[in-house]
């Protein structure tokens, strides 16, 4: 009997023996990547070399790149990006993790609970914009509705056309969109958690800091990087919520790198510019996914 | 004495701890649904209410009228069956495409390390930032001249919905023991007879949570649609809100209940993938 299944086995592991069945699979999907993903990044790479008008392309060589770095609007762009990741991911961080620890042993998050927290998140981001140009709106807005009711003086508070609130007003917004991801990500991590190390703390009589720091924190740090890492990348890319509410006004205010680059490509019609600038934010967001999957790493594999 | 002090302390202190705890949950809450309840009351209000000072908490009598207004009386109709199309065409093509693809990944070792290769080229387009993509994905378009077309967007989708499914569905195809197949390989079966008969019905759960993860991606996706359509042949829905957000008149009103109706279909499916969400939203990394 075990001799029989023995040579299907390795038939089906090798590639070989089963003809084309198994290139057959994959290659629409290859196909469809190279297609889609490969020759874009060849195509942009190339672009970034040139000046594109609609008269023709000119060969410019490394002109793009030498004018992003005397760009001071490239600069504030990326710098407020991230102004506004930092932001954002703290913020998420920690009521996320306040949220986790909290209903952790209170509920089961099921049912009903857990579809209206994942509403804010899977709702299109357009729509989301929607919901808080009628929050923020200086004159019928609810929030300084509520704010009026309470007694504040309003007129000065225009929320998102004050260049020194909109961008902390868009903090605002990710937050309620996206803290509920960061709640969900560390409450099956903390639910992933085995009960023996807590009773071993236990009959140590560590206090509650103590289990929490020793024993909590370092096995929900997978959980962590995890949230963190998906959380940086899209702020990094940014763009839907922010076109919606504030088109990176007032001024130039809330203009993060993505909505830079799109104005560039399709208002000015700088694609050549536009691509370099693409290539940078790329090598930024790699390089700060590389950053935490070198934490990552490191906590799966203790030395 | 003192030890019943103590105690008495002690249980101070612990209401005191429950009540914050509460008082916390309880505006927590209210920071994430006020916003949801806020979109859908607006919608339901008559004009004098929107634009009263104070808000009206509670519109007097729920007034259809913006809805009727968007469904009947403008290109709404037009845009949402655009976003159902393409949304229904893009997640039918990823999802083939890309359950084909993870199968091959997952069960054959295929020469020269390609499953490793591939898997991790896959996993790296979810770096791209979508701005990245579209700049030359635009240029591509417009030289195949399918600029405004439907089409257009459907491929388009597949830059994250593809490297997405195959992700996932690797995933899914990994947890089942490969002596499924290969007892019906001795049986005489084909390997694609083994994968249709035995494989797929196993992980119908899991394709179809990818399938309604790819439909809310598709369905709410917005910078591609905005560079790539328009006009009504290939608009979608997110662009037509947002068109009528950055006019220099904002009907609020339109808006409001256009973007009620862009969320319903968003209730059914958190309803329907609230068991694989947390897998689906990180990417397959964590399994809860």
């Amino acid at each position: 009997m075990e001799r029989d299944l023995a040579t299907p086995v390795t038939s089906l592991r090798r590639a070989g023996r089963q003809g084309f069945f198994p290139y057959l699979f994959l290659a629409p999907a290859v196909a469809l990547l190279l297609a889609l993903t490969v020759y874009p990044l060849l195509y942009i790479v190339r672009i970034s070399l040139y000046r594109l008008t609609p008269a023709g392309e000119t060969f410019v060589g490394g002109e793009n790149f030498l004018r992003l770095v005397r760009d001071p609007f490239f600069f504030q762009s990326l710098g407020q990006t991230f102004l506004l990741m930092a932001g954002a991911l703290t913020l998420e961080f920690f009521f996320g993790l306040a949220l986790a620890l909290l209903l952790d042993s209170e509920i089961r998050a099921r049912g009903l609970w857990r579809a209206l927290l994942l509403l804010p998140m899977i709702l299109p981001p357009v729509v989301v914009g929607v919901i808080w140009r009628l929050i923020y709106n200086p004159n019928f807005g609810v929030l300084n509705g509520a704010l009026q009711l309470l007694g504040v003086d309003t007129t000065r508070l225009t929320w998102l056309a004050d260049p020194s609130v909109a961008l902390a007003a868009l903090v605002v917004v990710d937050v309620w969109e996206w803290t509920p991801f960061v709640f969900l990500i560390l409450l099956a991590g903390l639910q992933a958690i085995p009960e023996e190390p807590y009773e071993a703390a236990r009959i140590d009589g560590s206090s509650a800091w103590q289990t929490f720091r020793h024993i909590t924190l370092p096995l929900l740090a997978p959980a962590i990087l995890v949230a963190l890492l998906l959380r940086t990348m899209d702020l990094l890319r940014l763009f839907d919520q922010v076109f919606i509410l504030t088109q990176g006004g007032p001024g130039f205010a809330t203009e993060t790198i993505s909505l830079y680059i799109y104005k560039t490509a399709f208002r000015f019609f700088d694609f050549g510019y536009a691509a370099a600038m693409s290539l940078v934010l790329l090598v930024a967001t790699l390089i700060v996914s590389r950053f935490y999957l070198g934490f990552l790493q490191k906590k799966e594999r203790p030395t | 004495m003192s030890g019943t002090q103590s105690q008495k302390r002690r249980r101070v202190v612990g209401h005191v701890w429950t009540a914050g705890k509460y008082a916390f949950l309880a505006a927590m809450l209210l920071f994430f649904l006020f916003p949801l309840y806020w979109l859908v009351a607006t919608a339901l209000k008559t004009q004098a209410e929107m634009f009263s000072v104070p808000p009206v908490w509670w519109p007097e009598r729920f007034a259809l009228d913006y809805f009727r207004d968007i469904l009947f009386r403008s290109s709404f109709g037009r845009l949402a069956w655009n976003s159902v199309v393409v949304a229904g065409g893009s997640t039918l093509l990823s999802v083939v495409v890309g359950t084909m693809g993870a199968y091959s990944l997952s069960r054959f070792r295929l020469p020269f390390g390609l499953n490793r290769h591939i898997s991790f080229w896959i996993l790296s387009t979810r770096m791209f930032p979508p701005i990245v993509s579209i700049v030359p994905l635009f240029l591509i378009m417009r030289s195949l001249d399918l600029v405004d077309t439907r089409l257009a967007l459907i491929l388009a989708y597949s830059v994250f919905n593809l490297p997405f499914v195959v992700w996932m569905m690797k995933g899914f195809f990994d947890e089942l023991p490969r002596e499924l197949e290969e007892s019906a390989l001795i049986d005489g079966d084909t390997p694609f007879g083994a994968f249709r008969r035995i494989i797929l019905p196993l992980v119908r759960p899991g394709l179809a949570a990818t399938a309604v993860f790819c439909l809310i991606v598709a369905w709410n996706e917005f910078l591609f649609a905005l560079v790539l359509t328009q006009t009504e042949a290939a608009l979608t829905l997110p662009v037509g809100i947002a068109n009528q957000v950055t006019q220099y008149e904002i009907r609020w009103g339109a808006m409001s209940a256009a973007g009620v109706v862009a969320m319903i279909p968003l209730f059914v499916f958190a309803l329907l993938v609230q068991r694989h969400l947390v897998r689906g939203l990180s990417y397959g990394a964590v399994k809860g």
